[in-house]
Formats: structure tokens, C-alpha cells, sequence
């Protein structure tokens, strides 16, 4: 589902943010990346989007070699990729139903599909009593899951997430883990980047340690490794 | 772009004219500015092109012939003047015909005056053929090439003022599309400046739709409605306010150039609106898809 080959990013500087990374991720998997800040956590994930290029290597996303992937056909790219931020990212002038259905009207999808697909999704994470609410008047964890409705109301084939629990208390983190890994016993491929240890040694997922722009660990079931 | 997108992008595109609605009115008012202008100008060249073009239907020239000279010879001139291109028309007046036509004008009022003459025609001499012209402009060579005819006596020409006018008209013409131009730019940049607040306003909104898989038509549609719109709305204003002016203005200068009004004639406003009004509404829509295309290739590319 993703590979990276010998991927280099280089912004610049002497010491590349990304330095020769090999990955296989399979359809379907589960992944936590673990690293500390500036391991290159963040860019692998703007790879994955798209937002940058590598400066080598080469990335595949869904069988699609993301260097071949033209500006006209990045859309369609990313439609095959879910995002959720660590900020959600919500419209503030739109209540939890439009903000779920944004996404649905801004890939065109049909009118009569809308609304059975956003209250499928509002069932999943808990929200249908909340619909009408805008985001101000909902918790940070709710805000998350409202976030994480809309990266999954188009059947994205990945999720990327970008710490997705990192302005959230254990309660509501175990919570939006429950959801993400339902969204991965449905088919959807996850890949979360988190600091949260403690998450990550409960879940006992594959687990992807990085250290300045390198893979230094690769371990199934919830092993990490973090070097100081 | 499919169609049931559209209703949501007028949406979103109206709301941005809202959002920002003091410089929406800003741009509103400056296109309104130039394309009031541009029909003023316009309307102003229409006019003055048909008068122009009125007054040259009635220049003619008029020929006398030397003393003597038989029918014969008369008509063989006039084939010969008959034949240049300048020529639209011509009408030949006998001597009788001069001599009526001048008692009619002169000793209408007093017939007795005339009886004087009996059967003697002062104008016996006065036979002439009245050359109508294609153009004003092609007066002086027809009149130097019949003045060379054997046979000619007189050649009497039109005053011709057009083409003083038609030099005056080019130079007001040619300042007038300067100050359109200048209006034009100051146009677009205001429409530019009022879509990238808009931009900027929705900068989050944008960069989420693009993360989700927003084409780039479907991102930018909102903002060229918002130009278009403005465009419109700043073309339909100053066409509305040039109707309510265009027959009132006519009426004012009639009434105060009442002596004129033999030159003074104007064209209907719905022969003038039949062309400014299309061209004023295209450019309207041109000014603001120019300006949306500048604000979202500078701005939109998040």
C-alpha cells in the first residue's frame, strides 16, 4: 500500500531530513512512527501527501509512484488518503454534520449519498446527538473524532494521522484509538505518528522508530525503541 | 466540474461578496467608473460618426458649363464625371429648372418682381449637374479633376467642417482610451486585492479542501463567480444610469442648440445600447476573470 525506496529529503541544510528511508506498508496494516521532534516524523507524512517531493528515492502510495503523480492529478491522489491533524483542522462557521459533509461536496460525490454516509459516520464515532453542534461547543476529543469522520467519509484506502492525540487526555486518546482501529478491522490502512508512548505500548501495533531522518527501529506488536 | 457543484459554488461565491462587501463596492464602483466612460465615449463617437456620415451624404459639388456648349457635350461631361469612383450620385438641373427653382425661393412672396423677366431667363447659362460624394474627404480631387474637363465653366464645392472634427474627435478619442486603460488597471488590481482578502480570509478552509482532494477548478470556481459577479454588477450600473441620461441629454442640447438641429441628429438610445450593451457586460465579466485569475494563481496555491 505505501513503499518508500532509498527516499532522501534534503531542505537545504548539511544534515537531510529524511536519509535513504525503506518502508513497506501493507495494505490493511496498522503503523505507529515514534520519534523524537526533528527525526523526520512530519516529512515523511508531507511525502505521503504530496506537499513536498523527495529530493531521491522514490514513493509509491497506493500503487501510484508519487514522482509520475502530475499537479492535475494530485486530487484524485489524495482522495485515496484520509489526514487528521493534531489541531483538527475543523471549519469553525460549519456545524459537525457540514463539516463531515465538506468533505464529501468538495470530491463532488452525489447529493443523495451525502447524507446517509455522514450519519454512518457520525454513528462511528459517537457523535449523532452532536450534529447541529459547531465545533466551539465540543470537547477536544469530540473535535478529533469529528475530524477523523471527515478524513474516513470517502472510504480513503489510508489514514494518516498526525498526532492525533497530542492536545487530548488518556480518556479521550484511548478513545479516538478505539475508533481508528475500527476504521482498520473495516480495511483502511492506518498510520499514526504520535509521541504518546503510553498509546503506543497499549495498542501492540507494528511500531516504526525514526531518529534523525532514519529508521532506527522496525518492530510488530507494540515494541518501540527510543534512543536519547 | 459537475453541475450540481455550481449551486454550492454561487453560494460560497456570493458569500465572499458579502464577507468583503466594502471592497467589493470598491471594485464595483471603479469598473463602473471606467465602463460609464467607455459608454459615454462611445455613445459620443456613435453619434458624431453619424452625423458625420450624414452631413457627407448631403456634400455635392456643384458644375456650370461654358457658354454655348450644346446638350450633347453637357451630357458627355457628365458621363465623364459619372464615371469616378468618388461619385454616389448625380442630378442634372436645366436652365428653366434654375430659373424656377430661384423664383420659387426668392420671388415667392412678391410674383410681380419676376414678371419683370418675361420669358427672358437671367440664368440661361445655369445648367449644372450636383455631384454627390461618397465621402467628404474625396471632395478636392473630384473637384480639381472636373475643374480640368473642357467645356467646365464654374466649379462650386460644399463647406466641409467634418474634417476638423474628425481630427478633434481623434484626439478626444485617443485621451479617452487612455483614462479607460488607466481605469481598466485600477479596475482589475482593485478585484484582485478584493479576491485575495477573501483568499486569505478562507486560506484554512482552502488548504483542508485540498488535503481532502479538491480539484483545482472546484477551489477556485467561488472566487471567479466573485470577480465575474462584481464585473456584472460594476457593467449593469453605469449601462442603467447611461439609458436614464442618454434621451434627457438629447432633449437639453435640442432644446438649447434649437438652431442646430438640422446637423443635431441623434442616433435612438436602443441603436446606441444594441452594441454598448453586450460590449460593457463582456467587459464587465473580462475585468473580473482577469482580476480572479491574478488573485488565485498568486494566492490559491496552498
Amino acid at each position: 500500500m505505501i513503499i518508500l525506496e532509498d527516499v532522501v529529503k534534503n531542505y537545504g541544510s548539511d544534515v537531510p531530513a529524511l536519509n535513504g528511508i525503506n518502508l513497506h506498508i501493507q495494505k490493511g496494516e496498522f503503523v505507529f512512527i515514534v520519534g523524537k521532534s526533528g527525526s523526520g516524523k512530519s516529512t515523511l507524512i508531507k511525502l505521503l501527501l504530496k506537499e513536498l517531493d523527495p529530493t531521491s528515492g522514490e514513493i509509491f502510495v497506493n500503487k501510484k509512484n508519487l514522482n509520475k503523480v502530475t499537479r492535475k492529478k494530485l486530487p484524485f491522489l489524495r482522495r485515496d488518503i484520509g489526514v487528521v491533524f493534531q489541531d483538527f483542522r475543523l471549519l469553525p462557521d460549519r456545524n459537525v454534520y457540514d463539516n463531515i459533509a465538506f468533505a464529501m461536496k468538495v470530491v463532488e460525490a452525489p447529493n443523495r449519498k451525502i447524507k446517509s454516509r455522514v450519519l454512518a459516520m457520525l454513528s462511528m464515532v459517537g457523535l449523532l446527538d452532536k450534529y447541529k453542534s459547531f465545533p466551539n461547543e465540543l470537547s477536544g476529543g469530540e473535535q478529533q473524532r469529528v475530524a477523523i469522520a471527515r478524513a474516513l467519509v470517502n472510504r480513503p484506502a489510508i489514514l494518516l494521522c498526525d498526532e492525533p492525540t497530542g492536545n487530548l487526555d488518556p480518556a479521550n486518546s484511548n478513545a479516538i484509538m478505539k475508533i481508528l482501529e475500527q476504521a482498520n478491522k473495516q480495511g483502511t490502512t492506518v498510520l499514526v505518528v504520535t509521541h504518546n508512548m503510553d498509546i503506543v505500548a497499549q495498542m501492540k501495533k507494528r511500531t516504526i522508530t525514526m531518529s534523525d531522518g532514519k529508521v532506527i527501529s522496525d518492530r510488530e506488536k507494540g515494541g518501540y525503541f527510543y534512543e536519547d | 466540474m459537475k453541475i450540481r457543484s455550481l449551486m454550492y459554488h454561487f453560494k460560497d461565491g456570493f458569500k465572499n461578496i458579502h464577507r468583503n462587501r466594502m471592497f467589493s463596492l470598491a471594485s464595483i464602483a471603479t469598473i463602473t467608473a471606467c465602463i460609464f466612460i467607455f459608454g459615454v465615449i462611445y455613445s459620443l463617437f456613435q453619434n458624431f460618426e453619424f452625423m458625420v456620415k450624414k452631413a457627407e451624404n448631403e456634400i455635392c459639388v456643384t458644375v456650370f458649363f461654358d457658354e454655348g456648349l450644346s446638350d450633347a457635350q453637357i451630357k458627355q461631361i457628365g458621363d465623364t464625371i459619372s464615371k469616378r469612383e468618388e461619385v454616389s450620385s448625380m442630378h442634372f438641373t436645366t436652365a428653366e429648372e434654375a430659373w424656377n427653382n430661384f423664383k420659387s425661393e426668392y420671388f415667392a412672396d412678391f410674383p410681380e418682381l419676376a414678371e419683370g423677366f418675361q420669358d427672358d431667363n437671367p440664368l440661361a447659362n445655369s445648367a449644372s449637374y450636383e455631384v454627390y460624394l461618397n465621402e467628404a474627404s474625396q471632395q478636392d480631387a473630384l473637384v480639381s479633376f472636373i475643374e480640368g474637363i473642357s467645356g467646365v465653366r464654374q466649379v462650386n464645392r460644399s463647406e466641409v467642417a467634418a474634417s476638423g472634427l474628425e481630427s478633434a474627435a481623434r484626439l478626444i478619442g485617443y485621451v479617452a482610451i487612455i483614462i479607460i486603460a488607466i481605469l481598466l488597471a485600477v479596475s482589475v488590481f482593485l478585484i484582485t486585492n478584493t479576491i485575495v482578502i477573501g483568499i486569505t480570509v478562507r486560506k484554512d478552509e482552502i488548504s483542508i479542501m485540498k488535503f481532502i482532494g479538491a480539484t483545482d477548478s472546484f477551489v477556485n470556481a467561488p472566487f471567479f463567480i466573485e470577480g465575474i459577479t462584481i464585473g456584472i454588477v460594476g457593467s449593469i450600473i453605469p449601462l442603467g444610469i447611461l439609458w436614464l441620461m442618454y434621451s434627457r441629454i438629447i432633449t437639453y442640447v435640442l432644446s438649447k442648440f434649437s438652431v442646430l438641429q438640422n446637423i443635431l441628429v441623434f442616433l435612438p438610445e436602443g441603436e446606441v445600447f444594441r452594441v454598448l450593451a453586450p460590449v460593457a457586460i463582456i467587459l464587465g465579466i473580462g475585468i473580473g476573470a482577469l482580476g480572479s485569475t491574478f488573485a488565485v494563481r498568486k494566492h490559491a496555491n496552498v
